[in-house]
């Protein structure tokens, strides 16, 4: 079997790791200055006003177009979601239904059988406790 | 052998040998990888109970004859896909669950609408997780569940516990879960309030986009996104390997955003004022203070967790009200504690072992 001290491809994969801790070391105490959170944020700042202005001017330019606008369609989602959610509580109350029917058919979800809830913890023997 | 140099000579054509079919392998594997999707991840049965939004709650159809009386609720992180729990057949933490004989709920997050924006954590504490601990119930019919909090599912999971301190959670069991935010140094840097601007952001974006959040998963180890390629690259003769590089790399990508006063909550209650851990947390007006906790609890911790320093997390058992309180240190990183080869050997046994008889 080849020593893995010789062998030059361990070697470059050993030293590849240890770069990359060294880096990550490196990095991570520059980024602990308060310096460095300075300028993150103020780039980021400087990002999401010019986000916020550019949909200021796509939303104008939506109407202008007579296209929805995003308000627009942030409100149809939300009657979207409002249908959405009452049709999950009909499933929910049907399932419920179906469950406590004693005629309703065996198989599938959600009226299939579950089994008992009567599992003990197996003990050291593998004998249920 | 040469002693001089320690080079065993007779190995060297052995080793070109192998080097070459690697090569070779690689540029053939190398196209697949590109040609072919990677494995489906989050297949183990189940059905969906509930959506509403971005709550999702899911119930996995039990695989044993016998089940345990008490059901669990497993909540996920708000930053990332429950999935992680659900890799793919023998890798899977849910798979193991049903197989102990759990009976296993996951509230799991979808990505919340721009019209969600004003989600805030009252909405994640005192609606998301109760709605679904009713539903947990009315589908059981048992009044006890146990809750499993990953990350910051964990975080909620507190605070949800300690506000509704009577019941019906019967065990708490907690991955990974930071406690005192000072000690998240990197994150507190970044969200340093001289220079943090939270209401600009919120207001600016509305949810706080998933590029940023992943962007500050990376910052915390920059050089790791690179190497991994590299490594991907070396190992990419090697199918197992790349099939769980594959599963890790699309679940650590596919972040979620985080509703913005959610997130703007988080920044000054938690990383600003650190209010957790100083006991002056509340929420939506009602108290949550982690010492009113008595139901016993497991925490299980990190080696290696970059995210989540153990600095950050300790304070969780010590702070506790319970009388049957653990931490459980186990060696692996912030995922690869609860999923991947570390998880099926440490964690799961050892939730299992914990979990059984306080389930009957």
């Amino acid at each position: 079997m080849a020593d893995k001290s010789n062998d030059p491809i361990a070697i470059w994969q050993t030293m590849f790791g240890e770069m990359e801790k060294g880096f990550n070391a490196f990095a991570n105490k520059a980024m602990e200055s308060p310096e460095f959170s300075k300028v993150v944020n103020q780039v980021g700042g400087v990002s999401a006003s010019a986000q916020k202005q550019l949909g200021e001017v796509m939303e104008k330019y939506l109407v202008s177009m007579n296209l929805p606008s995003r308000a627009q369609m942030v409100g149809m989602a939300e009657r979207l979601q409002g249908i959405e959610g009452q049709l999950n509580e009909i499933k929910a109350l049907l399932h419920q239904v179906v469950r406590n029917d004693p005629n309703a058919p065996e198989g599938g979800h959600p009226s299939a059988p579950r089994p008992p809830r009567t599992r003990r913890p197996l003990s050291a023997g593998g004998d249920q406790k | 052998m040469n002693a001089a140099a320690g080079l065993d000579l007779a190995s060297i054509p052995e080793r070109i040998q192998s080097e070459v079919q690697r090569a070779i392998q690689r540029s053939i594997k190398g196209v697949e990888y590109f040609a072919s999707s990677g494995p489906t991840l989050g297949s183990t049965p189940k059905d969906v109970l509930a959506v509403r939004g971005t709550m999702n709650l899911y119930h996995y159809r039990p695989v044993a004859e016998e089940i345990y009386r008490v059901p669990i609720l497993i909540v996920m992180a708000t930053t990332n896909r429950g999935y992680i729990l659900d890799m793919v057949p023998g890798q899977s933490f849910i798979e193991f669950l049903l197989k102990r004989g759990y009976d296993v709920y996951m509230l799991d997050w979808a990505a919340p609408r721009p019209e969600e924006k004003s989600l805030a954590m009252e909405d994640y504490v005192l609606d998301f997780i109760p709605d679904c601990v009713r539903r947990v119930q009315q589908d059981s019919g048992e009044t006890d569940v146990t809750i499993i909090g990953y990350c910051f599912g964990g975080v909620l999971s507190l605070l949800y516990a300690s506000i509704f301190a009577d019941g019906p959670m019967k065990n708490l069991i907690c991955f990974t879960t930071p406690v005192d935010f000072r000690e998240m140094k990197l994150f507190q840097n970044f969200s340093d309030r001289r220079y943090f601007d939270v209401d600009r952001l919120v207001d600016s974006v509305g949810n706080v986009p998933p590029e940023m959040i992943l962007s500050s998963f990376e910052m915390l180890r920059p050089a790791s996104r690179a190497a991994s390629q590299v490594q991907l690259w070396e190992n990419i003769w090697n199918d197992e390997y790349v099939k769980s590089y594959r599963m890790f790399d699309r679940w650590a990508t596919d972040t979620l955003p985080l509703a913005g006063e959610y997130f703007r909550g988080i920044t000054r209650d938690l990383m600003w004022d650190n209010k957790l851990y100083n006991d002056t947390m509340s929420v939506g007006g009602r108290k949550a203070d982690i010492s009113s906790i008595k139901v016993p609890i497991l925490h299980a911790v990190a080696e290696h967790d970059h995210i989540v320093p153990y600095d950050a997390a300790k304070p969780l058992i010590q702070k506790i009200g319970s009388a049957d309180k653990e931490e459980v240190m186990l060696k692996g990183g912030h995922v690869s504690l609860v999923a991947g080869a570390n998880a099926i050997k440490r964690l799961w046994p050892k939730l299992d072992s914990w979990l059984g008889g306080k389930s009957t």
